[in-house]
């Protein structure tokens, strides 16, 4: 019934049944009516009872429940801009990242395979929240959802960071939350570019590979300015705090570096665009280094890391919420 | 056995949108035009509004450029459009 009503992503679903929904509201510690944040676009009210059945549909265990509420309450917030990157051409997907005690409590993946599959939580978290925009939203595709080409990360595209393998303060930390405190962070996110670098032991190269990664976005698709978020695994982690970098470093070299010239766009196809105005002017790819979210994440080996970029500059911003 | 599910819809809140019923005629009308505020909106615009004019006889045009093309017009535009009998919402990509 589910599929036939185009109330699913393709995938099977677990059928939301009273019983199950009832002990998913109440794993969220709320009641059945309770308002977990309110889409004004579409008018939505989104209730607790309704983000407990896209949980269950999605395949979340109770303990997930907070996490997917986290998240509901951060893509509701104005700065989000929900209703605007669901129905883009652009095409973009919920970018999550978990921190705190829960990624451990709820068995999250954060080192082999750290954006992929890899544990239910991060399957199934991410998934939630697309069964609740298509079903709540009405995100569905060629109608709310105008995605002309939309990403695999619109199925789920849920990370949590490596805190216990990496000396820098957590995502959540930097931006605000208190120590011991799990939070979950959410951005509006094109797909990730992978990027290689494994032949330096200089940071400053490492990150000129991310930054020539983010200037290759601004050329071919966004030139705007916003929030990137850059995951690093581990291989390269470990040459950037030898050499004693910290993650605000890491966000001073790329605002530095990720920028290129109106004119830029020449060389990439859209002349047509370019002369409209000063191509001698400078774009940055971030409007200041805090826009850049450092996510520590990915297995043990080898010298990769990714750069997932903006759905539309600063259109939607991350946002961050404690669980 | 039967398998009681719950549905995972949510209806909007407020009274239900509706399409307004098509004018008889364009004739004298007043238009708004409502632009998204996407690259090519206003050259489609000015095309629209060249062919409402002359092939259908609209009087007078009252043009808004929404401030950000990701978030909905605002509540005052919206208001100025209020007092035309149709308007146009275009998208210009």
């Amino acid at each position: 019934m589910f599929q036939r009503n185009g109330w699913t992503d393709g995938l099977p679903i677990v059928p939301p049944t009273e019983d199950l929904v009832r002990r998913f509201v109440d794993a969220g510690g709320l009641g059945p009516a309770d308002v977990v944040g309110v889409e004004p676009v579409r008018r939505r009210r989104i209730t607790a009872e309704k983000v407990a059945i896209a949980a269950v549909m999605a395949g979340c265990l109770p303990g997930y429940v907070p996490v997917v509420m986290a998240l509901v309450r951060a893509v509701c917030e104005p700065a989000y801009g929900l209703h605007g990157c669901t129905a883009s051409t652009g095409g973009s997907a919920p970018f999550v990242v978990v921190n705190g005690p829960i990624r451990r409590a709820l068995d999250m993946n954060a080192t082999h395979n750290a954006l992929a599959n890899g544990s239910r939580a991060n399957a199934t978290i991410g998934r939630a929240l697309r069964l609740l925009i298509i079903n709540v939203l009405g995100g569905i595709p060629g109608r709310l959802d105008r995605s002309t080409l939309g990403h695999p990360g619109k199925f789920t595209f849920c990370v949590a960071e490596d805190e216990e393998d990496s000396p820098w303060p957590s995502l959540a930390a930097e931006r605000g939350v208190p120590a011991g405190a799990s939070a979950v962070t959410v951005l509006a996110a094109e797909s990730p570019h992978q990027i290689m670098n494994e032949w330096t032991a200089d940071p400053r190269e490492i990150l000129d590979t991310y930054a020539a990664a983010i200037r290759a976005n601004m050329l071919t698709y966004s030139i705007w300015a916003g929030h990137y978020a850059l995951v690093i695994a581990k291989q390269q982690r470990d040459i950037i705090v030898a050499a004693g970098w910290s993650k605000a470093d890491i966000r001073g070299y790329v605002f530095e570096t990720a920028r290129v010239r109106r004119g830029d766009w020449r060389t990439v196809g859209k002349s047509a665009v370019a002369g409209r105005k000063d191509e001698g002017r400078v774009y940055t790819a971030l409007r200041s280094p805090d826009d850049l979210l450092v996510v520590a994440a990915g297995g043990p080996a080898g010298g990769f890391g990714v750069v997932v970029p903006p759905w539309y500059g600063a259109k939607s911003l991350a946002v961050t919420t404690i669980i | 056995m039967t398998l009681k599910v719950l549905d995972p819809r949510l209806d909007a809140e407020g009274e239900a949108m509706t399409l307004a019923m098509p004018l008889p005629s364009l004739e004298g009308a007043t238009v708004g035009l409502l632009d998204n505020a996407k690259i090519g909106t206003a050259v489609l615009f000015d095309h629209v509004q060249q062919i409402l004019a002359s092939r259908f006889g609209v009087r007078e045009f009252i043009r808004r450029r929404k401030p950000d093309s990701s978030r909905p017009a605002p509540p005052e535009m919206l208001g100025e459009l209020s007092a035309v009998d149709a308007v146009i919402s275009a998208i210009g990509d």
